[in-house]
């Protein structure tokens, strides 16, 4: 029986984490599955005044209103453009407090271990270093891995 | 047995009946004789007595028993109601609400006995009228603090337990000397409970206390008016205990004399003699009484600790809802069953029956029952004012009490219903505005009596609907705000200048009084009257979308008018269009819309004003504020929305108007950047997303 149980845990351990693949531009981003709420299509947003540059505005989805950002934007790359694979990703980090996040493109869900993961190098003047926290490595290409509190939660000490 | 799942049922029937007692014992002192009363406070007792010991909670069930004993006596008309016995019926009452609270918090009652409130209970039932009022008076009734004389001994009418009357013997034997020593502290003092402490620290350094007055637990929570008694045991002469107790500051007085055990016990035989029952029963509940003494600090430490790791209750909120309110919501919710099979019946009767008048029916069906739906569940969602505001006049008869200052609570509109949400936040802005007017509102009596008014002080606490508002106004009859020394203050301390206090308005100088730079010093609430706190009062009801104002008149009185949201989620807003985007604006707020020719913009200190029949308003470009793509065209007249806070107004500039409609108001989220213009936003009937502008933060 114990044994057994090992063996499950060992299966989870080697199993690792998914992670949804999604495009920005030329690189491509790992997020956690965990925290991904929903994936919708691109729809029309209601510009807020006053927001964060990066913040588009909100959406309403399915009758709750939901904040959405650009994350290229916000890393700091050329301004959207939307075509037909771009998508938001709805993000819950925790309960009342969903947002989500424009991506040129979502490709596909994928595993990763932690042998399959580089911590990257530190970077102190690096302002996006904040946002990544491993690289993994997979199918021959790379996927910065989103720390998806980071990215989300980071900028509320900007506004302080 | 297990009965957790009952304590939600428990706690609310304990509060209903709680109040219902607070309520019934206010009646029962104005008409002592009204035996419908009596019988109802009887019942009320009798219930949570029983309730109680179901629950397992001993001491509720004990105290409520020893209470349910007064009330049956005075039932059968043995007693008569006097102000001591209420008194003590209402300690009684907020004893049981101590526990409560620890029920909600901890799911325990808690391990106060609370020995002195069935103390004097019991010392009403066992001595019939004489010695217990003597005894009520000394423990709740304001002693007379200017008494030179230390008046009667409170320990004479006090039953010494055997093991202190033990001791005091031992004591006496060993020639130690027993004082019986009045402290009364200084009539400013604030912290009473902090100075008793010191007192009681500087008499164990010095001897042994063995017994006070009120009793330890009710020093320490401040439970005493200007005084308190102790017996100690000591060594040192009667003149070196009191230099101790002087030493320390803010003491006014302190007589110490010694303390005699045999006339103590004089009376005890005395009354064996008279009563054969009374004594025993006495002697049982002074012997327990010397034990929560005894027990009462490290019980409160404990007390403490307890309260500090419960903050998060163990129970639910739950509500109340009339069972006719569910049944509406019962049948809607068929009726919406109804209208959806009737559109799967269309949809699957094929192409004739699809025709488009049945299903332009079945829609119309649809509306009609979804706006009920709505309608109803709003309802349940609304609940009378009153479970707020009927704990108000026991509230004003303490502060009678405390304050020494006779006055009257006349309330109307308790039934005015509000948001559950609201209800639930507006009690403690409310309470604190009686407060300030009982406190500082009103004059002394004799101050009423000199400038001819009635002696007795008049708060009024009024709530009624106002269209799509309700309004709770706050009225006294007291010297009002004097608002030249409101003003002298706010030129001290820095908060306006001369030059602006000579142009300031009335209006202008009562709301410095909201400002929190104003309320948190103390200086300003002697002098004006008003101010701790009122800006958290704003800040709270403008946290549930309300506002406040306050008018007054020097030597008539003040009114504090709270205007509130009949309810949060839904409101009636104007949709305008700036440039391409859609907002909407709250229709409390909109005074008039105005269509003004752009020759009528005038300029003041280079702001953009109009002169609307008579008075100046400012304008608002809304799409400059909101950095909206203006419009390529420039109209020949502008429309304007006027807003209102207050007595302030404001024009707001739209390019266009789409009309009126009711709105779901849901909030934006925590990680947008939201600075105070938008308020929220909702969902439109194409799906769209508009927001709403808070006109308040604009005017």
């Amino acid at each position: 029986m114990e044994a057994k149980e090992n063996e499950l845990n060992t299966a989870v351990v080697s199993e690792g984490k998914q992670y949804i693949v999604v495009k920005l531009g030329t690189e491509q981003y790992g997020i956690d599955i965990q925290y991904v709420d929903n994936i919708v299509r691109m729809q029309s947003i209601t510009r807020v005044p006053k927001a964060q540059s990066y913040f588009k505005g909100v959406i309403n989805l399915r009758g709750e209103i939901i904040p959405v950002m650009s994350l290229r934007l916000k890393f700091g790359i050329d301004p959207d453009e939307i075509t037909n694979a771009t998508r938001i990703i709805i993000i819950k980090l925790e309960a009342q407090a969903t947002i989500g996040i424009i991506v040129d493109e979502v490709k596909e869900v994928v595993n990763l271990t932690e042998d399959e993961i580089d911590k990257p190098s530190y970077n102190e003047n690096d302002e996006k270093a904040a946002y990544v926290f491993g690289v993994g490595k997979h199918a021959g290409g790379l996927i910065s891995l989103m720390n998806i509190a980071g990215v989300i939660v980071e900028k509320e000490k900007e506004n302080a | 047995m297990d009965v957790s799942q009952y304590l939600e049922i428990f706690i609310d029937e304990t509060k209903e009946h709680l109040q219902n007692l607070n309520e019934q014992l206010l009646v029962l002192e104005k008409e002592p004789e009204n035996t419908d009363t009596i019988n109802e406070i009887f019942r009320a007792a009798h219930s949570l007595k029983g309730m109680a010991g179901t629950m397992g909670f001993k001491r509720m069930q004990r105290l409520t028993h020893d209470m349910e004993n007064v009330f049956s006596e005075i039932r059968n008309g043995k007693f008569k109601v006097t102000a001591p016995m209420v008194d003590v019926l209402f300690r009684g009452l907020d004893a049981l609400e101590n526990y409560l609270d620890n029920v909600v918090s901890s799911g325990d009652e808690g391990e106060e006995d609370n020995e002195d409130v069935i103390n004097d209970l019991n010392a009403f039932l066992n001595g019939g009228s004489a010695a217990p009022d003597k005894k009520a008076e000394t423990s709740s009734a304001t002693p007379a603090a200017s008494d030179e004389d230390m008046g009667e001994s409170v320990f004479a009418n006090m039953k010494i337990a055997d093991f202190e009357q033990h001791a005091i013997e031992k004591a006496k034997s060993e020639e130690q000397n027993v004082y019986e020593i009045r402290v009364v502290v200084e009539e400013s003092c604030i912290l009473k409970a902090a100075r008793a402490f010191l007192v009681f620290k500087a008499l164990e350094d010095i001897g042994d206390v063995i017994k006070s007055v009120p009793d330890v637990q009710d020093i320490e929570d401040e439970r005493f008016e200007q005084d308190f008694s102790v017996l100690i045991i000591t060594k040192e002469s009667a003149d070196v205990v009191k230099n101790a107790i002087l030493a320390i500051s803010e003491i006014a007085k302190a007589i110490v004399r010694p303390f005699d055990l045999t006339g103590n016990q004089g009376e005890k035989t005395e009354e064996k003699a008279a009563s054969a029952d009374a004594p025993k029963a006495g002697k049982e509940a002074s012997a327990s009484g010397a034990t929560a003494t005894a027990t009462a600090p490290a019980s409160k430490k404990a007390n403490a600790a307890d309260k500090k790791a419960a903050s998060k209750p163990v129970v639910n909120r739950s509500v109340r809802v009339d069972i006719e309110k569910l049944d509406v919501l019962m049948n809607l919710v068929s009726e919406l069953i109804i209208a959806k099979n009737g559109l799967v019946s269309l949809n699957a009767g094929g192409e004739e029956s699809k025709s488009n008048n049945s299903f332009n029916e079945q829609i119309e069906y649809l509306e009609r029952v979804t706006t009920n739906l709505h309608e109803s569940v709003m309802k349940v969602r609304m609940m009378p004012i009153e479970s707020v505001v009927n704990k108000f006049p026991r509230m004003i008869r303490d502060l009678t009490k405390k304050l020494d200052k006779k006055m009257e609570l006349y309330m109307t509109g308790e039934e005015t219903e509000l948001d559950r949400t609201v209800i639930d936040e507006i009690g403690d802005p409310l309470m604190h505005l009686l407060r300030n007017s009982a406190d500082h509102g009103l004059e002394s009596n004799e101050d009423r009596i000199k400038a001819g008014k009635p002696e007795v002080g008049s708060i009024f606490l009024d709530a009624y609907q106002d269209g799509n508002n309700v309004v709770i106004e706050v009225r006294d009859d007291g010297a009002g705000i004097d608002l030249e020394k409101v003003k002298n203050k706010a030129i001290e301390k820095g908060v306006i200048t001369d030059e602006q206090a000579e142009t300031m308005t009335d209006n202008d100088l009562i709301s410095l009084l909201f400002k929190p730079s104003f309320s948190t010093a103390d200086k300003v609430t002697d002098v004006s009257g008003r101010g701790v706190g009122l800006d958290v009062v704003k800040s709270k009801i403008e946290g549930l979308g309300g506002d406040i104002e306050c008018k007054t008149v020097r030597g008539e009185g003040s009114t504090f008018t709270i205007r509130l949201p009949l309810t949060l989620a839904i409101i009636t807003a104007l949709m305008v269009e700036l440039g391409d985007e859609k907002y909407a604006i709250p229709l409390g707020s909109i005074q008039t819309i105005e269509d003004i020719p752009c020759t009528d913009v005038k300029y003041v200190q280079g702001r953009e004003v109009i002169n609307l029949r008579g008075t100046v308003i400012p304008l608002i470009r809304l799409d400059s504020i909101l950095d909206v793509q203006p419009r390529e065209e420039v109209p020949e007249s502008l429309t304007v929305v006027i807003v209102a806070k207050g007595e302030k107004l404001a024009g707001l500039v739209v390019d266009n108007l789409i009309g009126q409609q009711e709105i779901v108001i849901k909030s934006i989220g925590k990680y947008i950047n939201n600075n105070k213009i938008i308020s929220g936003a909702t969902i439109l009937g194409d799906g769209e997303v508009a927001l709403i502008i808070d006109a308040n933060t604009l005017v």
